[in-house]
């Protein structure tokens, strides 16, 4: 395969952004996703051959950009990108049309999927500073449009966009700096020549790295999710249609990770202890507080964004710590925490994508993504419910599914690190440890209240009550990643070789022998096994074991008796007598009290005619972003305080106005006389 | 044309055309302040003129010639028009009163001398020695701009600095190539029929051609 399969690609995902853009009638919606899953197809295809081989594939087109033309160069590691922002946009692409009956296709919507699609896979197949920044800046402004495709006149979605646009707007700025500082230290915009110079005498001085790192740290982070950055994610998923959100949360949001590999491990060739531990601090901190916000929020999409958070945040510590570790020379263990890494985004494609798709199959056909509104869905859709379930389980970390072989490699490398590294090392792994552990515990809890609220229960509302099960196609699309959720699950041993391979190649050429096995997932070297596809035969037997025996204890039981009882006082039950979402995250809200400052207001009101009469008891709770409102809204009223003062210069004279110029023209004769 | 008649009609020339801009802070009648800017078109081409047959510069005879046309002849008879359709002719109240004005224009004039000092060790000539007049008929032209109400005024300001640059290019440079000439003429020909039309609409809406009418535009 040669490296013009990678120009190849760009062809039909050009043609889906025009034919979304001139089709007439609802045939654009199908062709536009057809092509983009073509381009998508082909994107993937070469990605698995690079991953394969570990050899790059290499393609220059000087036409395409002005001046320096554009360059792709897909190397392992963003193989790995390439490769699951194809498999979510495949997913993401079949589930569209079907989708397309709610929203997301109008003719700019689908003319700008395409781009937004084929901008994240150039993005990662990028070669050079060049074609790196452009598609960066197309991704972002893409998915802005499409956050704003449907709903434009909701306040929440406009507020949402521009919170997006200002972030994204400024993580681009620091993302440009940083690429641009780097480039023109080596004097070439190539990234193999920057790549190939970092090692050598040469390499960029102390103090423009340190600047160079943060940048990139701020930039890629904030498109990552990363705390305190992540302030954009909790609004603009939930708002964007889903299939974006999908995509944004399955796709968009790894490419953080990736700028954050390209620029630390490959262009400069390694990154100071120091930033690698705040790597990991802040990827703890995400993880974490992504956590605790989304078991709290009622709001189905909200919290799988928190999720994100959550999510990102575990790559983030495991990156870091594949940084600490090689700054230490412990390439061995190095390889494993970045091989962990890069499954935990694989992954979290998986179950992300397809926990937003079929979050979006509910929305469509409840009407509503609160959870308070939601309820007895398993029996309304059963393929959806299905799906959604497989996914949370995954999320949760619990085996068969592919969250589970994430999070075991995850704290084998963290405990591996204890054991055989330096005291910081030690040290910052023993915490990080902790706090994984109840990241695990309250994100397990944050799907137990989406599943058992969503989709178990009596429904909470008349939307929910009158649920269809979605066309065909949003339960192909979704079931697609829940799918590759229980492959991924059983048999990791079936990409695990090729992030290993990636892995290596990123960190200087070590031998990629840490992993290896068949079926099961062994660690050389170092005594850690484990047997996901047993786990699954185990786990099976066992519920096997347990239906056979509640079938056999059911028949013994003597038919069942109908009779007037006490009832227990539950003569009259309704659907709003049961645990809501707000009620099962009561609990945790207490205890965690201090970080998300829940603001609750119970007013009661009383009978006209006397006080002793209760007549109703109107109780709210919301919990905001904590972030947010510490960091962001004194930021933010500074901002406005300043333009407010600024408008006083402008009071729509044209006199005045024209004196200014005139005054200023005279400043600037008298300086420069 | 040669040695000290070609600096006294260089002088006279440019002498004018600062005297012309700042006889216009004087005038409140718009039909004459336009006559006044139709006499500093005609300085201005005279300039261009001396500055090539002391030369022999065919083209900036014809950027002469040209200047005559537009800045004497044309720019002028649409102002006229739109003056003659406009009830009162007057300045009645700028926002800065005349003497004062003319008072600025002197404070402007004497800053342009003083500021132009690096312009004119540019350009050790006789030529060069004038360019304090050029920029200070660009600066009244913007002064003109920011005290007049109304809108003809406005527009004489915006052709006050106009000529004004001209006249710093022609002295400072030899003047511009034609084509460039040709161009910049077009622009504010173009520029002064957008005004004038501007100018119309506003008369219609408010009965006045007064700018301070816009001041609810803002917000």
């Amino acid at each position: 395969m040669n490296g013009s399969v990678l120009g190849l690609e760009l062809v039909p995902g050009a043609a889906a952004a025009a034919a979304g853009a001139l089709f007439p009638g609802r045939h654009r919606v199908h062709l536009a996703a057809g092509l983009t899953v073509v381009t998508c197809a082909v994107a993937a295809v070469a990605a698995g051959a690079v991953l394969r081989s570990g050899h790059g594939l290499v393609v220059r087109a000087s036409g395409i950009l002005p001046l320096t033309g554009a360059r792709l160069d897909l190397v392992p590691v963003s193989a790995v990108f390439v490769a699951t922002t194809a498999v979510v946009a495949i997913a993401a692409c079949i589930y569209w049309p079907g989708y397309a009956h709610h929203g997301l296709s109008s003719r700019t919507a689908s003319g700008v999927l395409p781009i937004f699609v084929t901008s994240m896979l150039v993005v990662a197949e990028a070669g050079d500073a060049v074609t790196f920044l452009v598609a960066w800046e197309l991704m972002a402004v893409s998915s802005l449009v499409l956050v704003l495709a449907d709903q434009a006149g909701r306040e929440e979605t406009r507020s949402a966009a521009q919170w997006y646009a200002v972030m994204t707007s400024a993580g681009a700025a620091a993302v440009v700096l940083a690429v641009v500082l780097v480039c023109a230290h080596a004097g070439a915009l190539s990234f193999a020549t920057v790549a190939a110079r970092a090692g050598g005498a040469d390499r960029l001085p102390g103090g423009t790295r340190d600047v160079v790192l943060v940048l990139a740290l701020v930039g890629f982070g904030s498109k990552a999710g990363m705390v305190p950055l992540h302030v954009w994610l909790p609004k603009a998923h939930p708002e964007a249609p889903s299939p974006v959100s999908a995509l944004m949360s399955g796709a968009m949001v790894n490419l953080g990770i990736y700028g954050i590999v390209l620029v630390a491990d490959r262009l400069l060739g390694g990154a100071p202890s120091w930033w690698w531990a705040a790597v990991m601090a802040l990827g703890a901190a995400s993880a974490l507080f992504g956590a605790v916000q989304a078991s709290v929020t009622s709001d189905l999409k909200r919290l799988l964004a928190y999720s994100t958070t959550d999510n990102m945040g575990l790559v983030l510590l495991a990156l870091g710590l594949s940084g600490l570790l090689a700054t230490g020379h412990e390439t061995d263990l190095a390889v494993l925490a970045l091989v962990t890494a890069l499954l935990l985004v694989v992954n979290h494609a998986a179950f992300k994508g397809c926990l937003f798709l079929a979050a979006g199959s509910i929305q469509v056909a409840t009407g509503t993504r609160e959870l308070d509104r939601l309820g007895g869905l398993v029996r309304r859709m059963p393929a959806t419910t299905a799906v959604f379930v497989v996914a949370a389980l995954a999320v949760a970390a619990v085996p068969p599914f592919n969250g589970f072989v994430g999070e075991w490699l995850l704290f084998e490398s963290l405990l591996r690190a204890i054991e055989s590294s330096g005291v910081v090392v030690a040290v910052v792994a023993v915490v990080a440890v902790a706090a994984l552990a109840l990241t695990g515990g309250v994100s397990v809890m944050a799907f137990v209240k989406a599943v058992g609220i969503g989709a178990l229960g009596r429904p909470r509302s008349a939307g929910a009550a009158a649920a269809r099960e979605v066309p065909r196609a949003m339960v192909v699309g979704a079931g697609l990643l829940a799918a590759a959720c229980v492959v991924l699950g059983i048999a990791p041993m079936l990409v695990l070789p090729s992030l290993e391979r990636a892995a290596a190649s990123v960190l200087g050429g070590a031998r990629p022998a840490v992993l290896h096995g068949g079926i099961d997932v062994a660690l050389a070297g170092l005594d850690g096994v484990l047997a996901p596809a047993w786990i699954a035969v185990g786990l099976a037997l066992a519920a096997a074991v347990v239906v056979a025996a509640r079938d056999r204890i059911g028949s013994r039981r003597p038919p069942r008796r109908v009779a007037a009882a006490w009832s227990c006082g539950r003569e009259l039950q309704t659907a709003r007598m049961q645990y809501t979402a707000t009620s099962f995250a009561e609990p945790l809200e207490r205890v965690f009290d201090d970080v998300l400052r829940p603001d609750r207001d119970v007013t009661v009101s009383h009978s006209e005619e006397s006080r002793y009469f209760v007549e109703k008891v109107a109780y709210r709770s919301t919990v905001g972003d904590v972030v947010e409102t510490a960091l962001y809204r004194p930021a933010v009223d500074a901002v406005r305080w300043w333009g407010r003062q600024a408008r006083r210069l402008q009071n729509g004279s044209v006199h005045r106005y024209l004196a200014y110029a005139l005054v200023a023209l005279l400043a600037l004769f008298v300086v420069l006389a | 044309m040669s040695g000290p008649s070609f600096a006294t009609a260089l002088e006279l020339g440019a002498g004018a055309v600062l005297v012309c801009a700042v006889l216009t802070m004087w005038r409140r009648s718009l039909a004459a302040i336009v006559r006044l800017l139709a006499l500093q078109g005609v300085a201005l081409a005279a300039v261009a003129l001396v500055l090539g047959l002391h030369a022999r510069d065919g083209v900036l005879v014809g950027v002469g010639a040209v200047v005559v046309v537009e800045k004497g002849v044309a720019l002028p008879a649409v102002l006229l028009r739109v003056v003659a359709r406009d009830t009162s002719s007057r300045e009645t109240a700028p926002l800065v009163n005349v003497p004062a004005s003319l008072v600025a224009t002197g404070a402007l004039t004497l800053l342009a001398f003083a500021v132009a000092g690096p312009v004119v060790a540019l350009v050790p000539t006789v030529a060069g020695r004038l360019v304090p007049l050029g920029l200070a008929t660009a600066l009244i032209g913007i002064f003109a701009m920011a005290v007049r109400r109304r809108a003809v005024s406005q527009i004489v300001g915006l052709l006050l600095l106009d000529n004004g640059i001209a006249l710093v290019a022609f002295l400072a440079t030899g003047g511009f190539p034609l084509v460039v000439e040709l161009g910049a003429s077009l622009d504010v020909l173009l520029l002064v029929v957008v005004a004038r039309v501007l100018g119309t609409r506003l008369h219609e809406r408010f009965g006045v051609l007064d700018l301070d009418e816009l001041r609810e535009l803002h917000d």
